[in-house]
């Protein structure tokens, strides 16, 4: 190819009610290249993939692909040039099956009205064998899994001849199996030619599979350049623009006795047999593959599954936790795996969220409440959690995932409590704010000695915060790894 | 100032409709508009589903919604006309007519009140989508209501209890009005100072969040649905203290009337939203305009329904614009645009 870029952007600008979300970006794709565009929450990269794909116009700065200057885009003339955008929500329709999902666009775009089933199969048919997958045509797409409907979706952008497919944090709700099996693809769309943009703000993610990355906060670009010139140190300074140290989580007093004691513990098809013990002053890390059972065993824990046999053993004396009401009084917290579905009232406050767990305590008499205390009460928690807003009447869904995830464990740090159930802390939280919860964790536990399980299949996360972990598979414990034991290399080898 | 407007957002657009009803009734009918007959009885006629308004504003605001409100509200009544008929001949009772007053709204009490917690139990333990489950209710409820009765009205109520219908408190304050405001208080009190208050809008928003955060939600839903049975009964008794009568179909026009109120005043159906001087204000418009049709005297009274529709119709497109929907529009672009 002749032109050392397939797609240049520099100077790009664009505001909405005169915040700047792009303030002079400059940007390069090289063809059959994989370049991330990475950088936390906000940080305008979203906007900047609407302005390729001409869903949103510039204000200011030149577009030139393939050497020629664009003056206009729109999102007919992207797919035209051959951008192909993949969307978190993958903009498939779910009642319809694969073979549909497929063919359905070159039929509308060829003008078709009357439905040839042979002409469908063979569209999609040709779709899927430009990656080499295998997914049963007349599956229905809802029914597939994350991964398989992504494949889909590459496969549909491949139809449309594709020279740059943009990959908007495709990794977000896979498993790490699922996430290699995706770069595998993405390795081989590249030695096709293709060029791919990837964003992502995972660390470990953008290190293995991008050959250039650019890395952009608060409007502008940081880092542009080839990511072998950048070490995972450079990078997290350039994501948070602060240093961030290195922060192992080392137990200063763990209690001789245990705080939790779960023996045989056995739900149906959901985990089996199931022994530990959690003492005070301790993280506990809990791993394994989504449906190995691990979040199964903490909503025993706090009551909102209910085990078949076994004991739960606290402070010493056998107890059945039977809703999260128990739980709360055996002084059990659980932070959930999903804030917006199971962790927050999105459109209710900030300081309505925090207490949500504690208007007892708030009320004092358990009938009146006084909105004002809430409120004071929410303050200094806002303060002590550093929550970015400025106010906390405003809603939980104006702050960003790291900040909304802070309102969840204030939730119920603001309760006392014992044990302290994690379950994936910093799924879609930014390395900032991850940072902050970590550190968080990490007082908790030494100072006030709290009991913490973190439930995760981050394994940097899990490596660098617990004191010890335990491996389910299947439901069912395989493995246990002590303190000096713990290291992602241990563990993966017991998972796979 | 500025943010007064903001955080009342009905409020004020409510002021704005209810400004313009009454100048439209100005200009067009003035003379009958300015009466002092006509207000007395807009004050006597909108306490009834007033309170009902207020009463099924509990369910709305968790997310839920009760259609069975007006036909329980009828059969607790009716049972009560049947006691107070049973122990009262040709205008003189067997015994203290206060106390078998007293008793009989006492029974018409327990039934709305059990009513309220077959449908919380319905809704809650069984997981039948609460419009499912309350619309079945209110065919039981009515089916019982007729068989009990073959549809008739059951009359010859004492005096003392028909009266509170057409008297007034202090001399000049009508009874109905005066329990009209007493329950909208309690009400008020209950939404904004209590710790129910504050779990039902919690769960209105999200249930599930709510439930991981150790509340009972189970229990505050019925609970809310036994407030609007007990508000439902207070209105139910109002209406058959004015009606001199029990029916068991008094009032069925009233369901739709108050989720119309209800969506006016910014209590949506999905949850978590709504005030209760907002409901009053709702009510009182919407009852203004009730009175205002009837003035055209000319007017054919068939085309009352066609007029609410259309008007029911502006309200959800105006209110969609203006309202929380339009502001979760904006908030959604604008986090894609992050």
């Amino acid at each position: 190819m002749a032109e050392e870029y397939l797609l240049q952007m520099s100077g790009i600008c664009k505001s909405f009610a005169g915040v700047h979300a792009l303030d002079h970006v400059n940007f390069h794709v090289r063809p059959g290249k994989v370049m991330c565009l990475a950088g936390e929450n906000g940080c305008g990269k979203s906007t900047l993939v609407k302005i390729i794909s001409g869903v949103y116009t510039r204000d200011e700065g030149k577009v030139v692909f393939e050497g020629n200057e664009i003056t206009k885009i729109t999102p007919a003339e992207a797919t035209r040039l051959g951008i192909q955008v993949i969307y978190q929500d993958l903009s498939i329709f779910p009642n319809l099956t694969v073979m549909e999902n497929l063919a359905i666009n070159s039929e509308i775009t060829d003008g078709r009205k009357i439905v040839n089933r042979k002409r469908w199969e063979e569209t999609a048919k040709t779709a899927l064998s430009k990656i080499d997958c295998k997914i049963d045509l007349y599956a229905k797409m809802g029914e597939l899994s994350v991964a398989d409907k992504q494949l889909v979706a590459i496969c549909r952008a491949l139809l449309f001849n594709a020279k740059l497919i943009i990959m908007d944090e495709p990794t977000t709700a896979l498993t790490k199996r699922e996430v290699e099996a995706l770069f595998n693809t993405v390795r081989q769309l590249r030695d096709q030619g293709i060029a791919i943009m990837f964003i992502s703000h995972k660390t470990e993610e953008i290190f293995e599979i991008s050959d250039d990355v650019c890395i952009m906060r608060n409007g502008k670009n940081v880092f542009e350049g080839p990511t072998k010139d950048l070490t995972p140190r450079d990078f997290a300074y350039y994501m948070t623009g602060r240093e961030l140290t290195d922060d192992h989580f080392i137990p200063k007093k763990i209690s001789k006795e245990p705080v939790l004691k779960v023996e045989h513990l056995s739900a149906g098809r959901y985990y089996n047999d199931v022994s530990f013990e959690l003492h005070k002053g301790e993280i506990l890390g809990i791993t394994g593959l989504l449906g190995s059972g691990r979040t199964e065993l903490a909503l025993s824990l706090f009551g909102l599954l209910k085990p078949t046999s076994g004991t739960i053993n606290l402070r010493g004396r056998d107890v059945k936790i039977k809703s999260p009401m128990e739980a709360q009084k055996l002084k059990i917290g659980y932070v959930p795996e999903d804030r917006l579905t199971e962790g927050l009232c999105m459109a209710q406050s900030i300081a309505d969220n925090i207490e949500l767990a504690s208007l007892k305590r708030i009320s004092g008499n358990g009938f009146t409440l006084n909105h004002k205390k809430i409120f004071e009460d929410a303050a200094t928690w806002v303060k002590k959690f550093s929550i970015a807003t400025d106010d906390p009447h405003k809603y939980a869904q104006t702050l960003s995932g790291g900040n909304q995830q802070k309102i969840v464990l204030a939730k119920w740090l603001s309760n006392d409590l014992d044990v302290l159930i994690l379950n994936g802390p910093t799924v879609g939280v930014d390395i900032g704010a991850k940072q902050d919860i970590h550190h968080l964790v990490h007082q908790l536990a030494n100072d006030e000695g709290l009991a913490v399980i973190i439930i995760s299949d981050d394994l940097s996360e899990v490596v660098e915060n617990c004191s010890r972990v335990i491996v389910m598979k299947e439901g069912q414990i395989v493995g246990h790894l002590d303190a000096d034991e713990v290291s992602e290399a241990n563990i993966l080898q017991i998972i796979h | 100032m500025k943010n007064f407007a903001k955080n009342n957002r009905y409020t004020v657009m409510l002021f704005v409709w209810m400004a313009a009803v009454l100048l439209f009734f100005t200009i067009t009918k003035a003379s009958t508009l300015w009466q002092v007959s006509t207000w007395q009885g807009i004050v006597m006629q909108f306490p009834e589903f007033g309170v009902m308004t207020i009463g099924v504003m509990f369910p709305f605001i968790t997310g839920n919604i009760d259609m069975s409100f007006v036909a329980l509200g009828d059969f607790a009544t009716l049972i009560m006309a049947k006691y107070l008929n049973a122990h009262w001949v040709d205008g003189t009772s067997t015994g203290s007519p206060m106390g078998y007053i007293m008793t009989g709204i006492l029974i018409a009490m327990i039934i709305c009140i059990a009513g309220g917690i077959i449908n919380g139990l319905l809704i809650t333990k069984l997981g039948i989508p609460a419009v499912m489950a309350t619309i079945a209710m209110q065919l039981v409820w009515q089916g019982l209501s007729i068989a009990l009765t073959n549809g008739n009205t059951v009359s010859g109520l004492p005096e003392l209890y028909t009266e509170i219908g057409h008297s007034n408190v202090l001399g000049f304050i009508p009874y109905p009005l005066f329990i009209f405001i007493i329950m909208a208080v309690i009400a008020g009190l209950l939404l904004k100072f209590t710790v129910f208050g504050e779990k039902l809008y919690m769960c209105g928003t999200n249930v599930k969040a709510c439930h991981y955060s150790a509340i009972n939600t189970d229990r505050v839903i019925t609970v809310s649905f036994v407030l609007c049975a007990v508000w439902s009964c207070v209105g139910a008794l109002l209406m058959v203290s004015t009606m001199a009568s029990a029916k068991a179909d008094y009032g069925t026009s009233y369901v739709m009337r108050v989720i119309l109120i209800l969506v006016l005043a910014g209590v949506l159906p999905d949850g978590g939203t709504g005030k209760i001087h907002d409901v009053v204000l709702s009510v009182i418009i919407v009852q203004i305009i009730g009175s205002g049709v009837n003035m055209f005297s000319n007017l054919n009274a068939y085309y009352a329904n066609l007029i609410w529709g259309a008007l029911l119709l502006l309200v959800l497109i105006l209110s969609t614009k203006m309202g929380a929907d339009g502001f979760h529009f904006k908030k959604k672009k604008a986090a894609k645009a992050a």
